[in-house]
C-alpha cells in the first residue's frame, strides 16, 4: 500500500474534455461547410485557391518554428483556419501565389513574430488580407465572377457604391449567387457554420449579433439614397464580408475581449466602424478594417470592462 | 429566482459509482489518529497524556478561544502517543493523539441522551460547543461560533445545504434517504438556536430521491419547504446557494452570509447535531465517500475519526489499477494526498482516487484568451489576468482585480481549454495578498 | 581616444538607427527608394559634421543653460545651406525629400550628438563621430529604402537609371507604403537583435 506514488498537484483534479484543439477542430468543421460551399458556386479554381492558401499557412508555421527550434504546433489547427480565412477572402480570379503569400504573411509576420498563438494582438486572416489588399490592390479587388456561369460582374457593394450592375435578389444573395470573395458569397452556409460554433459554445452570440446588428441599424438609418430609413438592409447585411467576417474572424479568442460587457462593445464597434467604411469611406468593403482597429483596442476594452464581482452590489435584505 | 448565481460549470457527476450503496459501518479501527487541528481557528490542546484509558466520546483536546471545537476520542483505549502526524488538510505533520483501541467500545460516564425541545438558544449552542461540532461540508467552520451571529446581525432564514455539488461525492445524499428523520430534527434544533420560524432544504435536481424522501419528509410541515436547484457546480458554495434561492448577494470577505441574514449548514451538520441530541455522543464519526475509477468497490463509509485513509481503501478492495492521484474531499476542491498513511478528519467528505489512464490533467499550453474562465467564475471575476499577473508576481495588480475575492472553486481551471492552472495562481496572489494585509494590519496596531 | 573607434562606433555599435532608435521620423518617411535614402544621408552626414565640429569648437563657450536654442541655432545654419544647395543642383530630389529636408533641424541623432558628445570632445573627435554616426544613418536609410524599392516597385533605380529593364515580379505596393517602412524597420530590428543575441549566446558558450 505505501509503495504506491501519488501525484500531488493543487485543486481542481478535474478537467473538461474540451481543449485548444479541439475547439479549433469545431472551427475547422465550420470552415469546411463554407469550403464546400465555395466550391460549388465558384469551381475547381475555389478549390485550389484554398488547398494553396491552408497548405501556405501549415508550411509556414511549420518552417518557422523547425528552424527557430521551437515545438511545431501545426497539429492545434490554428494556421489552417488562417489559411481558410484568407483563401475566402479571394476574388476568384486571383493569382494563386497571392493567397499563399498573404497565408505566409499572417502566420509568420502576425502571428509568429509576436510570439505564436495567443499572442497576436490582430486577427492574422484580417491583417493579411489587409496586407494584401494594400500590396496588390488591382488583384484583390477585381476578378469577380457571378457563380456558375463565370461571367465577370462587380460585386454588390460595388453596385451600391456606384459601379454598374444590377443588384442579385435576396434569395440569389442568401444562397451566394452573386459576385463576390470565394467564401463569403454563400450567407446560408456561414449562417449555419456560425450557429453551430455559438451551438457548440465555441463562440459567443454577442460579438456577431451587435455586430451585423449595427451593421444593419446604420444601413437602414443611413444608407439610402431617398433620405434617411430607406437603406438596403439585405443587401448590405448579405454581401461583403459582413457575415465572414462576424462570425468567424470578430470572434477570433485571441484579439476579441474576454469580458461579457466587452464583447458587445467588440461587435457594437466592429459594427459602427464597418458602417462608417462602407457609407462615407473610399472603400466598397470595411470589415476586415473594422475588425483590424477593434482588435487593436481589445486590451483597453478588456481593461474598462472589469465585471463587479459577486457581492460588490448589496441588495436589500428583505424580511 | 432558482438559477441566479453567474457562471458555473457541468462537470460529469461521475455520482454512479455511490449513489445507490447504502452506508455501511466501517470496519472498527485498530489505531486512531485524532489530529488536535480539525477545524478552522485556534488549535486544541491535549488534555491526556500518554498512557491515559480514555472512553469513547471523551473529550481529548480543547481550547479556549472562542473559534474552535474540542476533539473526542472515537474509540476507547489506551493512548499511544501525543505526536505530530501527517494532516491531510494541511499537508504537513500536526498534534495528534494516538489512541490503540481494546475493542471494547466503551462510553464515557458523560454520555446521556438530551432532550432537545425544551433547550434555550444558548444551551443549543453549548451543545454544538461540546459536542465539537463543525461544518462537515469540508471547510469545518465551528458549529457554534456560526450560530452565535453578533446582535447587530439579525438572522432572518436558515438554509439547509444538500446541493453536494462536488463529482464523485455521494456522503450527503446518501444520509438524506437514509437519515431523513434525523436531519430534520437537526434542521428544527438549528432553527430554534437561531431563533428563526422558516428553513429551506436546498437540493440539486441530479439526486430526485433525496429531493422525493425530503418533501415526503417535510410534507407535513409547514415551516420546512424543500428547493430543488438546477445541478451545476458550485451550487453548494454558500454565496452561490444564498445568491440562487434567495437572490441575496453575500458580499465579499470578510463578508459572511450572516451579512445578508443567512446562516447555511450542511445536511450531514444537521444529522450529527441530531445524533449529538438523541445519544449524547459528540462529533466522532462521519459518512466518508470511498469512490473513484481507481477503488476497486466503491462505497459510502460511516467512518470513526481518526481511521486511516488506507484502512478504508482495503475496505473497498483496495486500489484497482493504477492509482496516481489521492484526493480528500471531491475533484473539485479537495486536497491531494502524497500517503495513505492520514486520518479521517471531520471535515473529510470523501476518498477519491483516480487512475492514471484517465487524463484528468495535460501539459499547459498557451493561453488562447478565450474568455471561459471569465464566464464561468461565480465570483464575476478575471481568471485570465488575475492569474497572468500573480505568475509575474504582480500581486498588487492581482489585488485590484479582487483576487482576494476568488472562492477557489477552480472553474476556471476546469473550463480551461489550454489546461493552465488559473486557480493555483491566483491562490498563490490570494495567500500573498493576505500575508500582506495582515502584515499592514499589524503593523497599524 | 582612438579615432577608429568613434568612428565605428557610429556605424555598428552604436548605430543611431538600429540601436538607438533615433531619427525614425525622416527614415520611415523618405526611404521609399535607395537613392532618397542615399541623399538624405549625405545631407546628414554634412549637417551631422559640420554641427558637431562647431558645436565642439564652442563647447567652452556656450552657457549650459542656454544649450539646446544654440545647437539648434548652428544646426539650422547648416540645415539652410543644404537646403539651398539641394535646390540649387538637385532640384528633383529636393522635391521628393520636400518637407523633411528643413526637418533634419529638429532630427534627433543631430541633437543628441551634439549634446551628448561634441558638447564634452575635442574638434577632431567630434568630427569623426559626425562622420560615423551620420555613415551609420545613411546605411540605415539606403537599406531601408533599398529593400522597400526592391519589393515595392520590383526594380532598383540607381542614379536615374533601373537596375532591370522589366519589374521582376507583381510589385507589393505597400512596401513604398508608410506601413512598409513599419514592416521593414520591424523586421529588420528583429533580425539583427537574433544576430547579435546568437552572438552574444555564442561567445558566453
Amino acid at each position: 500500500m505505501t509503495d504506491y506514488k501519488f501525484v500531488v498537484g493543487s485543486s481542481p483534479h478535474l478537467r473538461t474534455s474540451e481543449n485548444t484543439p479541439r475547439l479549433m477542430f469545431y472551427v475547422l468543421q465550420a470552415l469546411f461547410l463554407v469550403a464546400v460551399a465555395s466550391t460549388i458556386l465558384f469551381g475547381v479554381r475555389a478549390m485550389a485557391i484554398i488547398g494553396v492558401s491552408v497548405l501556405a499557412a501549415l508550411a509556414a508555421e511549420a518552417l518557422w518554428q523547425k528552424g527557430l527550434r521551437q515545438p511545431v504546433t501545426v497539429a492545434d489547427g490554428s494556421a489552417a483556419i488562417t489559411g481558410l480565412l484568407i483563401a475566402f477572402n479571394m476574388p476568384p480570379l486571383v493569382p494563386l501565389w497571392v493567397p499563399a503569400l498573404g497565408s505566409a504573411f499572417a502566420v509568420i509576420v502576425v502571428k509568429q513574430f509576436f510570439g505564436g498563438l495567443g499572442h497576436n494582438f490582430m486577427n492574422p486572416a484580417a491583417a493579411g488580407r489587409a496586407f494584401l489588399v494594400s500590396a496588390w490592390p488591382l488583384a484583390m479587388t477585381s476578378g469577380w465572377l457571378t457563380p456558375f456561369d463565370g461571367a465577370t460582374s462587380a460585386t454588390p457593394l460595388q453596385v451600391l457604391g456606384g459601379s454598374s450592375g444590377s443588384l442579385p435578389e435576396g434569395w440569389q444573395m442568401l444562397m451566394g449567387w452573386r459576385a463576390g470573395c470565394i467564401g463569403e458569397t454563400s450567407a446560408l452556409v456561414i449562417l449555419i457554420g456560425g450557429l453551430y460554433l455559438i451551438y457548440r459554445q465555441v463562440i459567443d452570440w454577442k460579438i456577431p449579433a451587435s455586430f451585423i446588428g449595427t451593421v444593419a441599424l446604420f444601413a437602414w438609418v443611413f444608407g439610402g439614397t431617398d433620405g434617411w430609413f430607406t437603406g438596403d438592409v439585405l443587401t448590405h447585411v448579405l454581401s461583403g464580408g459582413l457575415l465572414l467576417g462576424a462570425f468567424f474572424m470578430a470572434t477570433d479568442y485571441v484579439t476579441s475581449p474576454v469580458t461579457k460587457r466587452g464583447r458587445l462593445i467588440m461587435g457594437l464597434g466592429c459594427g459602427l466602424l464597418t458602417a462608417l467604411i462602407r457609407l462615407w469611406g473610399g472603400y466598397p468593403e470595411g470589415v476586415t478594417y473594422a475588425i483590424l482597429l477593434m482588435n487593436v483596442a481589445t486590451p483597453l476594452i478588456d481593461r474598462m470592462t472589469i465585471p463587479r464581482p459577486f457581492g460588490t452590489r448589496q441588495t436589500k435584505v428583505t424580511g | 429566482m432558482r438559477n441566479g448565481f453567474d457562471g458555473g460549470v457541468h462537470p460529469p457527476h461521475y455520482k454512479t459509482h455511490t449513489e445507490d450503496v447504502a452506508i455501511r459501518s466501517a470496519r472498527e479501527p485498530e489505531v486512531v489518529v485524532i489530529p488536535l487541528v480539525q477545524h478552522l481557528g485556534a488549535p486544541c490542546e491535549a488534555t491526556v497524556k500518554k498512557g491515559d484509558v480514555v472512553d469513547v466520546g471523551q473529550v481529548i483536546g480543547d481550547a479556549s478561544a472562542f473559534v474552535s471545537a474540542p476533539v473526542h476520542a472515537s474509540v476507547s483505549g489506551k493512548v499511544f502517543k501525543v505526536e505530530p502526524r501527517l494532516h491531510p488538510a494541511l499537508g504537513k505533520p500536526v498534534p495528534a493523539v494516538i489512541i490503540e483501541s481494546d475493542g471494547e467500545n466503551r462510553w464515557h460516564d458523560s454520555i446521556e441522551p438530551r432532550d432537545a425541545e425544551d433547550l434555550t438558544p444558548e444551551e443549543i449552542i453549548r451543545t454544538m460547543r461540546t459536542a465539537g461540532l463543525v461544518g462537515l461540508g469540508g471547510a469545518a467552520f465551528p458549529t457554534a461560533v456560526k450560530f452565535s451571529p453578533p446582535k447587530d446581525k439579525p438572522v432572518d432564514t436558515f438554509l439547509l445545504n444538500g446541493a453536494e455539488c462536488e463529482p464523485f461525492l455521494t456522503a450527503d445524499h446518501r444520509l438524506m434517504l437514509e437519515g431523513t428523520a434525523d436531519i430534520l430534527t437537526g434542521m428544527r434544533v438549528m432553527m430554534r438556536a437561531l431563533g428563526v420560524t422558516t428553513g429551506t432544504i436546498c437540493i440539486e435536481d441530479n439526486k430526485p430521491d433525496a429531493l422525493a424522501a425530503m418533501e415526503a419528509a417535510c410534507k407535513d410541515v409547514p415551516d420546512i419547504k424543500v428547493v430543488s436547484l438546477k445541478t451545476r457546480y458550485p451550487q453548494g458554495s454558500e454565496k452561490q446557494l444564498i445568491k440562487s434561492v434567495l437572490n441575496r448577494d453575500v458580499p465579499p470577505p470578510p463578508g459572511l452570509p450572516m451579512d445578508v441574514g443567512v446562516v447555511v449548514s450542511n445536511v450531514s451538520t444537521a444529522h450529527a447535531l441530531s445524533r449529538a441530541f438523541k445519544t449524547g455522543m459528540p462529533l466522532i464519526e462521519r459518512v466518508v465517500t470511498v469512490t473513484g475509477p481507481a477503488i476497486a468497490e466503491p462505497a459510502n463509509l460511516l467512518v470513526k475519526i481518526g481511521t486511516l485513509f488506507h484502512q478504508l481503501i482495503e475496505e473497498c478492495g483496495g486500489f484497482e489499477g493504477n492509482a496516481s492521484r489521492l484526493i480528500m474531499g471531491g475533484p473539485m476542491m479537495g486536497i491531494a494526498q502524497f500517503s495513505t498513511d492520514v486520518p479521517v478528519i471531520k471535515g473529510t467528505s470523501g476518498i477519491l482516487a483516480l487512475g492514471a489512464e484517465d487524463e484528468w490533467d495535460g501539459e499547459a499550453t498557451a493561453c488562447i484568451k478565450c474568455g471561459r474562465c471569465v464566464d464561468v467564475c461565480p465570483m464575476r471575476l478575471v481568471p485570465i489576468l488575475i492569474s497572468a499577473y500573480a505568475e509575474r508576481e504582480w500581486y498588487e495588480k492581482a489585488e485590484q482585480l479582487y483576487a482576494a475575492d476568488c472562492l477557489e472553486c477552480g472553474c476556471c481551471s476546469f473550463i480551461c481549454p489550454a489546461r493552465r492552472p488559473l486557480v493555483q495562481a491566483i491562490r498563490m496572489a490570494k495567500q500573498h495578498i493576505m500575508n500582506q494585509r495582515r502584515e499592514r494590519q499589524a503593523a497599524s496596531t | 581616444m582612438n579615432l577608429w573607434r568613434i568612428l565605428t562606433n557610429g556605424v555598428v555599435k552604436e548605430n543611431p538607427v538600429f540601436r538607438l532608435l533615433l531619427g525614425l521620423c525622416p527614415l520611415l518617411a523618405v526611404t521609399t527608394a535607395l537613392m532618397n535614402g542615399f541623399w538624405m544621408g549625405v545631407a546628414v552626414i554634412f549637417v551631422l559634421t559640420s554641427s558637431n565640429i562647431i558645436v565642439s569648437m564652442l563647447r567652452k563657450v556656450i552657457a549650459p543653460r542656454i544649450r539646446i536654442p544654440c545647437f539648434i541655432v548652428i544646426i539650422a545654419t547648416f540645415v539652410t545651406i543644404v537646403q539651398m544647395t539641394m535646390n540649387a543642383y538637385l532640384p528633383d530630389m529636393y522635391e521628393i525629400l520636400g518637407i523633411f529636408v528643413p526637418l533634419i533641424v529638429v532630427n534627433c541623432v543631430i541633437l543628441a550628438r551634439a549634446e551628448a558628445f561634441a558638447s564634452k570632445n575635442p574638434v577632431v573627435s567630434a568630427a569623426v563621430d559626425g562622420i560615423g554616426m551620420g555613415l551609420g544613418f545613411t546605411i540605415a536609410l539606403m537599406v531601408l529604402g533599398g529593400v522597400r524599392e526592391f519589393f515595392g516597385t520590383a526594380n532598383l533605380v540607381i542614379n536615374g537609371q533601373p537596375l532591370f529593364d522589366a519589374p521582376l515580379f507583381e510589385p507589393a505596393l505597400i512596401m513604398i507604403m508608410p506601413p512598409g517602412a513599419f514592416i521593414t524597420m520591424g523586421v529588420l530590428l528583429a533580425l539583427l537583435n537574433v544576430m547579435v543575441n546568437r552572438g552574444r549566446s555564442g561567445a558566453g558558450a
